[in-house]
């Protein structure tokens, strides 16, 4: 089974230009995405009260399509191409920042034993 | 042949007082908030102080508690109104949809072919849909005295809560609506056939009067009935039919007098369009099984149960709601399934069936769309598992259902090699072993359990009386001979299939059960067609062929307002 590594599902255009542009991450909580100078308000707005990130959001930086043509090869199937959303599955439904990512499928799926960064 | 209405009193009939005296609407919550004593029956002891403050101040936490106090409907209080100028657009159509799934594709295509201007809003990223069979009655093969058979078996079926009228359209017009939806979605590329009476073997013949049936089937799986609505939407978006996915409903746009115009949803981009709808608004947003406090509220039977279904959170149910619709009582028909562990024309065949642990726990001759009543437990959760020997071609020869070969078992079976025909790969989960001890690993039930339960079952099977069950001895057959074989099966929610109350024209009522103007259900969202503990198996693709016939018939119903 092909294990989806953080390196694989980050790797696809988390762009460096803005992370380079915006200044060090809060170091508070526990970020992949701040590791990589992803400031808070880029993700959960700037009213202060940080919202909850909705997929558009993602997308600004992260293409769909794209994501879903790199994982086309993974076994048992493709998380990012699903008979339930096709390429259009909400990234958070799966992948959380600064708590223990899930596996969506497993539940119904139990053979799908993804390992979700 | 026709289901003209017969001769009936002044006022609703017997289903319709019984929903709006016993079923929740805001205004009988609100009523009953102010009740007191009412309150205390109904949202458990002391709730009421909250809920009297509730009504000036809704707060999520406080309103409606179920009476073991678990189980709070959060969706209840009304979300202040959208206001226009956060509206990025506003849109007029004739009929605007919201869901786009069995009922509410066809609903869209049924309204454009009747000269409609229509919208569908779509929270998903296309059409969905789950199943294989949509079913109807062929009028022209069949005796009207079959058909008035069939509706009252279906009522008896539903325990007799159901609203017979909505059985009865069903009845004389499923054919009709059926056949409408195999057409059209052939135009649009669909894999489907009729597969006509020869699939209803059971009921060919109804209290010995001569049925005849259109029986539609978009498969073999993978393919569903998701790939033939997503065809069937290309027909008719080719008949004007515009199509809004990733556009979750928000609210309903309603009038001065409670008329419903419009519907507010929410793009991708998240920001709030207007669809003004000329002629009315029809919600098919399907069932509310992923609303967890819905569910518990509703139907806590099914608390430790587990979906097949995404993203069904009952937003019909609120919209509808909020606009005054009533919900049908508590004790909501539910439907537990599994045709995919195994082969389903063996599910309901006698062998003997273990629990999670590996016991015995009930007469076998029980149908597998029954068995989630005795496994409802965290436990259980609807596990359980079919065991059977080397022998079972034989032995099971006559009993009802259909047994497939070991050859063929090998489709279900996750250890064999090589690719997988007409079945969801991910789904099948039937096993083949040398011993008793590694079928039940295989099983994943307790191997030492399984063991004695298999000894207690041949000494009974011996004894030629099913003293502990009392299954008929011609189902008895021992467990004797390797290989052994084991189907583990989990019944999970397909769908819960009761709605809000509607009348003949699929139209919302209110607590007065008086027609909201503008607004009507369809789908599983649409109250009255069921009513039992759990849906019947009576009619193989029922509740397909009924989201069909009702969105087919509204559709058109709608249009010509």
């Amino acid at each position: 089974m092909t294990i989806l590594t953080p390196s694989r599902i980050l790797g696809f255009g988390l762009a460096g230009l803005l992370a380079a542009s915006l200044g060090a991450a809060p170091a508070a909580r526990t970020s992949k995405h701040a590791a990589r100078g992803v400031t808070c308000a880029q993700c959960h707005g700037k009213s202060g009260k940080p919202a909850a990130v909705p997929f558009r959001q993602c997308q600004g930086c992260h293409d769909p399509a794209d994501l879903a043509a790199r994982t086309a090869q993974a076994k048992p199937t493709n998380p990012h191409e699903n008979r339930h959303y096709g390429t259009q599955t909400d990234c958070t439904r799966c992948h959380h920042e600064h708590q223990a990512s899930e596996n969506l499928c497993l539940p119904c799926h139990t053979r799908f034993t993804f390992k979700v960064p | 042949m026709s289901d003209e209405p017969r001769e009936e009193g002044q006022g609703p009939d017997a289903y319709t007082r019984q929903v709006l005296e016993q079923g929740l609407s805001r205004r009988s919550f609100l009523g009953r908030a102010a009740g007191g004593a009412a309150a205390v029956g109904l949202f458990g002891m002391g709730a009421s102080p909250a809920l009297a403050a509730a009504v000036k101040e809704p707060k999520a936490d406080a309103f409606a508690t179920s009476t073991d106090g678990g189980a709070t409907l959060t969706f209840l209080p009304k979300p202040k109104p959208i206001r226009d100028r956060e509206i990025s657009e506003t849109l007029t159509f004739d009929v605007v949809v919201v869901g786009a799934g069995a009922s509410g594709v066809p609903a869209a295509l049924s309204a454009a072919e009747h000269g409609a201007k229509v919208a569908v809003v779509q929270k998903a990223p296309f059409a969905l849909s789950q199943g294989n069979t949509g079913s109807g009655i062929d009028l022209a093969a069949s005796e009207k005295a079959g058909v008035e058979a069939l509706v009252a078996r279906l009522i008896a079926d539903s325990n007799h809560r159901c609203n017979p009228k909505l059985i009865r359209q069903w009845a004389y017009h499923s054919g009709e609506a059926v056949r409408w939806v195999i057409d059209r979605a052939k135009q649009g590329g669909a894999t489907v056939v009729d597969q006509g009476s020869p699939a209803q073997r059971a009921i060919l013949k109804v209290n010995g009067y001569g049925m005849g049936y259109v029986t539609s089937f978009f498969g073999p799986k993978p393919y569903t009935t998701g790939d033939g609505m997503r065809a069937l939407a290309k027909t008719a978006e080719k008949a004007g039919v515009k199509f809004f996915f990733q556009m979750p409903a928000m609210q309903l746009v309603q009038g001065r007098s409670g008329e419903v115009q419009g519907v507010i949803a929410r793009g991708h981009d998240g920001k709030y369009r207007k669809f003004l709808a000329k002629k009315g608004v029809i919600l098919a947003t399907g069932d509310y099984q992923n609303n967890r406090a819905m569910s518990d509220y509703f139907i806590p039977d099914v608390k430790h149960l587990e979906r097949k279904q995404l993203d069904r959170t009952g937003d019909g149910f609120a919209l509808a709601y909020w606009a005054g619709g009533v919900f049908e009582p508590i004790g909501h028909t539910k439907m537990l399934h599994d045709f995919d562990a195994g082969p389903a024309s063996m599910c309901d065949m006698p062998f003997l069936a273990v629990d999670r642990k590996g016991r015995r726990f009930v007469n076998e001759t029980v149908e597998m769309s029954l068995l989630n009543n005795y496994l409802k437990d965290a436990e259980n959760a609807g596990h359980y598992s079919q065991v059977f020997d080397a022998d079972y071609m034989t032995q099971a020869a006559t009993w009802p259902g259909r047994l497939v070969p070991p050859e063929g078992l090998k489709n279900y079976m996750p250890d064999e090699p090589g690719p997988k025909k007409g079945v969801f790969e991910s789904q099948v989960n039937t096993h083949k072993a040398g011993t008793l001890e590694e079928l039940a690993r295989k099983l994943e039930v307790d191997p030492a359990t399984l063991v004695a339960t298999v000894r207690r079952y041949n000494e009974v099977v011996a004894s030629g009386k099913d003293s502990d069950f009392g299954k008929p001895a011609s189902f008895l057959a021992p467990i004797l001979k390797a290989p052994f074989y084991g189907i583990h099966r989990r019944v999970r929610v397909s769908a819960i299939c009761s709605g809000m109350l509607v009348d003949e024209h699929h139209q919302a009522l209110d607590a007065d059960g008086k027609p909201i103007k503008g607004l009507f259900l369809v789908g599983n969202l649409g109250g009255g067609f069921y009513g039992g503990v759990d849906y019947p198996l009576t009619v193989f693709g029922l509740s397909l062929g009924r989201c069909y016939t009702f969105g087919y018939l509204t559709g058109r119903h709608v249009a010509r307002l």
